[in-house]
């Protein structure tokens, strides 16, 4: 089941260095790329179906051509490295492993946008990962594939590394683009969109990692061989990491489309043997749960878990087993959420902590049925009233649990931590 | 008149000014939209989220009003039980873990959090949880103090001081409920116009060290006034209460929109000024330096100058402009040379480009208009061989240094008609009280050039006869306010197409085309 198209030179050694990337290939479709005008590069992209990756799933070559035309301002690419959803651990093999397929990429991507500054935006945390990558951009400007004149074309550009300080709210990209302006992390209100009105007040293209990183395959290959992957509506691979309580958790690079419960099996070698499925997160920890039951009929792409009513998300999937208590994890859940909001909006400021509250007092064995009704109309009476969706991102997916393993809080009502055997 | 759009408001076809945000295009014609964070002067945060409206047929369906511009068509739903809903929902979010004190309250009577609950969500609490607890009495510098469990995180306090005074004292520090505003540790509000924050908080939030814990909002009446602590003229309320068995007092000024002058703002120094209407008055008449009945000080005057060989006259640059005129007429009168001299009153160096003027007086530019030499040299030849000096409310031991003060008193007596006890009414040999401003009407123009007209606000138990009567019954032929501005028209060219007893409120500037427009 598993490919290699983003993940070609992970396994590699030393495939992070520029000598060792360049002989499997890194920078080679640049020469193919400058023969291009930047339009015909969007064209590509567009054709090719690349969705970004960092979770929305919005088209990428779409999203290149909402640039305005004809203006006199730069262009920027902040190119979002911050994952720091829960769940998800896939950017960072690319920054780690191919860091020059990141780079050669960003060169694609601002050709195509006639840019000439990026700003990778780097989770705080990713100690190593920055490491990697300074080098990795120190090694392409020597090399002559970044800075004045790329790869010995009359086009310069820059990269420049820019590490957050541990906020999740700044992988929201208006929120990544005030935290490079050297401001607090907070999202701004759209309209204006970053394509307009972006960084520095200049039109801005932000892109996933992973998005960016699938640009050379799709230039080398055309978009064909990159649609051959996936389905029609979702082409492509993607980097899925499979966590929680499963025989072998890791990064999987994956087509799209393939069913989720055989995913499981089959590459993670499926729940610890006496175990049973409870349920999984199909997309990081923002996405509604599915059951056992709708897991059955998802497959890996936007499409099939829009028809189940969650969300592909950043391709981290948390399988749950039956030893999981739901509770807790909606406690765990709300209480990183809530530690994350920038405190800007009421009813996210205001809202993630009383919820956070009433679980823990439900936890306590405290709380009432009213309780579980009060949770599940915070849940609504937050959602979509904020400028961004962190509380939506809280609010989705602890629905789905009240929803779906509302017995479990109702256990912890009726007396207690529910047994194994109500579980 | 401003360009105009037709919407649609609840169904109903609404005509608002073009080119403004939902909020103060509706606000213009009597429609409200609830919201915290906003504020005309500070421009749309959308943080609050209160002013969320829904859009018909629009993209998205839900806006925050305050970012959003009135179009031509747009339907807007403020009534739907869906927005009804969310206004409930955020008020309920704002008060979980709101102290809920305003039994001890200063904004009390005067808040939004109390106004929106009563007419957006009156349900009772859910919170059964502990609230978050955070600091209070914060002492922020300049007389501000802040409570932190009281704030809404609107952050018009953080904004004006980044986007106003540009010294960004004041920070929302730590994230999600644990946010607060701040100062940097160490480094307080340090600017002239910090209390303007208290009154941009829409709740208890933020209270002027000097206000809290006086009086009750609504206990308050509310009086439009024009702030005299310089020339600018800001725009005042001046807010007073007779409590039971006491007199008129004042509490506090607080800034009175006009964007002509002084926007929404006012300066610290000038928001004090309130307490020299209070204190330190001078309200028994007296002649030699013992209490007198008011009649014995007049004729005491009246004798004083048919008894004096010259005569001159000393005039405030406070005073209004019908005041100077009735005093410049009662001078001519008498054959007494009139002076306007006050370089006390300036300040050098003093001002900003803002509201603060270096001129601490309220009318200086009326001595322009009506020819008032305020020279030294025009007050020395004045001074020069009278031996009297009628004094009308200028303190003079600001101007002079107590040597001067003493040898100009050395030849010539002194009459104090002054509101105030200065150390001037303290030398005189017969000193009258008058109204001050707060008790008195009368017209003002500022640095600016600009008109204005303040009325009466306050009304003591004892009310002080006005300068104008005063100069009336010593000799004057000018009785009140209504004779001066005749007589103004008359004499002054700039004035004359002006009328005198209805001056808009934004005022009127002395400039032709404004005067003209106004005419017409």
């Amino acid at each position: 089941m598993q490919v290699q198209v983003l993940s070609a030179r992970f396994d590699i050694p030393d495939a992070n260095k520029i000598d060792v990337a360049k002989q499997h290939g890194a920078y080679s479709t640049l020469e193919k790329v400058f023969a291009m005008q930047p339009e015909e590069i969007i064209e590509v992209v567009k054709a090719s179906g690349l969705r970004g990756r960092g979770g929305a799933g919005f088209p990428t070559g779409l999203k290149w051509s909402f640039l305005p035309k004809n203006i006199d301002k730069p262009v920027y690419l902040a190119v979002n490295s911050d994952e720091s959803e829960p769940a998800t651990f896939k950017d960072r093999y690319i920054l780690v492993r191919d860091p020059h397929m990141l780079i050669e990429g960003i060169i694609i991507c601002c050709y195509a946008i006639k840019s000439h500054a990026a700003y990778i935006y780097i989770r705080g945390e990713y100690t190593t990962q920055v490491k990697v990558l300074q080098a990795a951009i120190d090694e392409a400007y020597a090399a002559g594939y970044l800075g004045e004149s790329v790869a010995g074309h009359d086009y310069k550009l820059d990269v420049t590394v820019h590490r957050g300080a541990g906020a999740y709210v700044c992988g929201e990209e208006t929120a990544l683009l005030e935290s490079i302006e050297g401001r607090k992390g907070q999202p701004r209100s759209k309209p204006p969109f970053p394509a307009v009105e972006g960084l520095y007040g200049c039109p801005t293209i932000i892109n996933n990692v992973q998005s960016i990183g699938s640009l050379p395959f799709i230039l080398t290959n055309g978009p064909d061989a990159y649609k051959a992957y996936g389905t029609e509506k979702s082409p492509g691979t993607h980097l899925f990491g499979i966590s929680g309580l499963v025989k072998k958790p890791g990064m999987y690079e994956l087509p799209l489309g393939l069913p989720l419960l055989e995913v499981i099996e089959k590459v993670a070698g499926g729940v610890r043997d006496g175990r049973t499925l409870k349920g999984v997160i199909p997309g990081g920890s923002s996405t509604p749960v599915l059951t056992p039951e709708e897991a059955q009929t998802v497959t890996l792409d936007y499409e099939s878990m829009a028809a189940h009513k969650t969300m592909f998300g950043s391709g981290g999937i948390v399988v749950l087993d039956n030893t999981v208590d739901m509770v807790k994890l909606v406690e765990n859940l709300i209480y990183f959420y809530h530690h994350e909001s920038c405190g800007q909006c009421t009813p996210c400021r205001e809202g993630l902590g009383w919820m956070l509250k009433i679980v823990r007092k439900i936890i306590r064995g405290e709380g009432t049925t009213a309780d579980i009704d009060l949770l599940t109309e915070l849940c609504d009476n937050i959602e979509m009233k904020t400028v961004c969706v962190l509380s939506a991102a809280c609010t989705m997916s602890t629905r789905s649990y009240l929803n779906k393993f509302r017995h479990e809080f109702e256990a912890y009502v009726a007396g207690g931590a529910p047994t194994q055997a109500a579980m | 008149m401003a360009e105009k759009v037709k919407l649609f408001v609840n169904g109903q076809e609404v005509e608002v000014e073009a080119g403004k945000n939902l909020i103060d295009a509706f606000g213009a014609v009597g429609i409200e939209i609830p919201h915290l964070c906003y504020h005309p002067a500070l421009g749309a945060d959308g943080n609050c989220r209160m002013c969320l409206v829904g859009i018909e047929d629009g993209r998205p369906p839900l806006v925050p009003a305050c970012k959003t511009k009135v179009a031509e068509g747009m339907k807007v739903q403020l009534d739907a039980e869906k927005i009804k809903k969310i206004q409930r929902d955020i008020m309920e979010l704002e008060l979980i873990n709101h102290p809920i004190d305003c039994p001890i309250c200063d904004q009390a009577g005067e808040c939004k959090l109390q106004d929106y609950y009563m007419r957006y969500d009156g349900k009772p609490s859910r919170m059964t949880v502990k609230p978050v607890l955070k600091a209070k009495k914060m002492d922020f510098g300049c007389d501000v103090v802040h409570d932190q469990e009281r704030c809404v995180l609107c952050a018009r306090c953080v904004r004006f001081t980044r986007l106003v005074t540009k010294t960004g004292e004041l920070g929302i520090v730590n994230r999600t409920d644990y946010a607060r505003v701040n100062i940097f540790p160490g480094r307080p509000l340090n600017n002239r116009y910090a209390l303007n924050v208290v009154d941009l908080c829409p709740v208890g939030a933020m209270t002027s060290r000097d206000f809290r814990f006086k009086q009750r909002a609504w206990f308050l009446t509310k009086s439009p006034s024009i702030c005299q602590g310089c020339s600018k003229g800001c725009n005042i309320f001046i807010d007073h209460n007779r409590e039971k068995y006491k007199d008129d007092v004042i509490y506090r000024f607080r800034p009175r929109l006009n964007e002509k002058v002084n926007g929404y703002f006012m300066c610290d120094e000038g928001r004090m000024t309130y307490k020299q209407e209070n204190d330190n008055r001078l309200i028994a008449p007296q002649v030699n330096g013992r209490e007198a009945g008011f009649a014995e000080a007049i004729e005491a005057v009246r004798r004083a100058i048919s008894g004096a060989t010259k005569t001159a006259v000393l005039v405030s640059p406070n005073a209004s402009l019908e005041q100077i005129f009735s005093i410049r007429q009662f001078a001519a009168s008498i054959n007494a040379a009139l002076s306007g001299y006050s370089d006390g009153y300036i300040k050098a160096g003093d001002g900003d480009d803002f509201l603060i003027q270096d001129d601490k007086s309220a009318n200086r530019a009326a001595f322009t208009l009506l020819n008032i030499d305020d020279s030294k040299a025009g007050f020395d030849a004045a001074i020069n061989g009278a031996d009297l000096l009628i004094n009308f409310q200028n303190d003079l031991g600001r101007s002079l240094a107590e040597d001067q003060l003493a040898s100009v008193l050395a030849n010539a007596k002194l009459i104090a008609i002054s509101s105030a006890a200065t150390g001037c009414t303290a030398k005189s040999a017969v000193a009258v009280p008058v109204a001050s401003y707060s008790e008195d009407s009368g017209s003002l123009i500022n640095c600016d050039g600009r008109l204005q007209r303040y009325e009466i606000a306050v009304a003591k138990n004892q009310p002080l006869k006005s300068l104008i009567e005063v100069t009336n019954l010593i000799g004057g032929e000018i009785a009140n306010n209504q004779e001066a501005r005749a007589g103004l028209q008359a004499a002054v060219a700039v004035l004359k197409d002006i009328d005198l007893e209805q001056i808009p409120a934004e005022g009127i500037a002395l400039t032709e085309s404004e005067v003209a427009h106004v005419a017409a």
